[in-house]
């Protein structure tokens, strides 16, 4: 247990992905426990989310419970299994300096971020879920922690990413910023316009990275659904294939003013 | 006492910001104290000494639920963004503020009860202990600044976490009070801890409320 806390303590401070590691190619953290801190702060949220299957009014399913604790970790790593071949061609398409093995080890990390920080959600979702009978409120509310936390994830890949993608230098970043600018004040030529095209090569790798994941995730998330658990509907381990997230996500709001 | 609240109010000795040492003990005693002073007042509406008791309980409650609720993610959140070595001087912000905002509703207890002697109509009542809180929770916010200036000057990143702990703190805050209603008591019913429909939820009344009331406003 122990073990696991400071790892986790490890990641949120940043500890696997330092500047200097990154500027190399190099992400100190192994594959094996990056996987089961995802599987196990996944399983924390999951558990938090699939309590309203027990605690709803109408059809208390305790097997809801389970499910969604499997499922919640299961929507991530999937996610990455399917789209990490893709990822990692763009990324060497892009001259990354980081290899598959890091490339790999780095989305890990920013997934295990994404969902440390989903986790820390769990107990507002638990005392909504204590507080609500109403199954589109906790959809809404749902669809809201997975953004916020997708979107801090996100915010740490595009630091890392950048690092990656920093200027050959033995110098800190900010030394080399400084030194970039010194340069371009004496000679504007050759640092700058270096400097801007792997800052930008950085950004375009984060943009498809960003598009191909959310996509991918939105609709695995909506093929393993049900998460929460509609309470008008018997329990199924997956549901029907029909429509997709985008639809759900406003019918929901659409229910949760109507209704 | 008197001295402690003055220091927790000017910001001065353990409560000052930049201090190495959290005193928490003395940050709860506000919170329970103050809180349940209000809470006393709050509930003696009707001049029914079990729902002065009961809200004498659920303030302090109120105040102390939502900030545990809310604190994983603030943690969470300081430490992704390395300001994890700041995260005491942040808490000590947060926890300070909420003994701000107990002690500024013990300091607006006398107010209610001349509102309360002043008329018997239960909404007024209601607004009345409405504007009290907000009041409380302006000074909250005096004191959070006053944690978060030195924090925001050196490290600008601090204002992602202050941004949700506002965020996430009113939108707990708000259900909470929902679910640990009756606080004033209406005289028309009897002193209850909870209401029997106690874990409803805040907003989905709200919104069904605004959409009803647009609807009837719409012409046929």
């Amino acid at each position: 247990m122990n073990h696991w806390l400071t790892t986790t303590d490890r990641l949120l401070r940043g500890g696997f992905t330092r500047p200097d590691d990154l500027r190399q190619g190099r992400i100190r953290a192994p594959l094996t426990a990056l996987v089961g801190l995802g599987l196990g702060l996944g399983a924390i949220y999951g558990a938090f989310m699939g309590l309203f299957g027990i605690l709803r009014p109408e059809n208390p399913e305790p097997l809801q419970l389970l499910a969604t604790t499997l499922k919640v970790p299961l929507l991530f790593l999937l996610t990455l299994v399917v789209t990490f071949p893709s990822l990692y061609v763009v990324s060497a398409l892009a001259n990354s300096r980081l290899r598959a093995p890091d490339t790999l080890r780095l989305l890990l990390v920013a997934v295990a971020v994404n969902l440390a920080l989903l986790a820390s959600f769990g107990p507002v979702t638990a005392f909504f879920t204590l507080s609500t009978e109403s199954y589109p409120f906790m959809v809404v509310l749902n669809v809201t922690f997975f953004t916020i936390a997708g979107l801090v994830g996100l915010t740490f890949l595009r630091r890392a990413l950048a690092h990656v993608f920093a200027p050959s230098t033995d110098l800190p970043v900010e030394a080399a910023h400084e030194a970039s600018e010194q340069a371009a004040a004496a000679a504007p030529a050759p640092v700058a316009p270096a400097k801007r095209r792997k800052g930008s090569r950085a950004r375009r790798i984060f943009a498809a990275w960003t598009l191909i994941y959310a996509v991918v995730g939105a609709q695995m998330g909506w093929i393993l659904r049900p998460f929460i658990g509609d309470p008008r509907l018997p329990l199924t381990l997956f549901r029907d294939r029909q429509s997709n997230f985008f639809a759900a996500v406003l019918d929901a709001l659409y229910a949760l003013v109507v209704e | 006492m008197v001295a402690g609240t003055d220091a927790l109010l000017r910001g001065e000795g353990e409560y000052a910001a930049g201090q190495a040492r959290l005193p928490w003990p003395g940050l709860a005693m506000f919170v329970v104290l103050g809180g349940a002073v209000y809470g006393a007042c709050m509930g003696s509406f009707a001049m029914r000494p079990l729902q002065s008791f009961y809200s004498a309980c659920k303030v302090p409650l109120l105040l102390g639920l939502t900030t545990a609720v809310c604190l994983p993610s603030f943690f969470v959140l300081n430490t992704i963004l390395g300001l994890r070595s700041d995260f005491r001087a942040a808490c000590r912000g947060v926890l300070a503020s909420q003994a701000t905002v107990a002690v500024g509703l013990a300091s607006l207890a006398p107010v209610a009860m001349v509102g309360y002697a002043s008329s018997s109509d239960y909404r007024l009542a209601i607004v009345l202990n409405g504007v009290c809180f907000l009041a409380a929770a302006l000074a909250g916010q005096c004191t959070l600044a006053r944690h978060y200036t030195p924090l925001l000057s050196a490290e600008p990143k601090h204002h992602a976490p202050r941004a949700l702990w506002g965020v996430l703190y009113v939108f707990v805050a708000v259900q909470l009070a929902w679910v640990l209603r009756p606080f004033v008591g209406d005289p028309a019913l009897a002193p209850h801890f909870f209401r029997e429909e106690a874990w409803s939820n805040a907003y989905v009344v709200v919104t069904r409320t605004v959409v009803e009331l647009l609807g009837s406003m719409l012409p046929h």
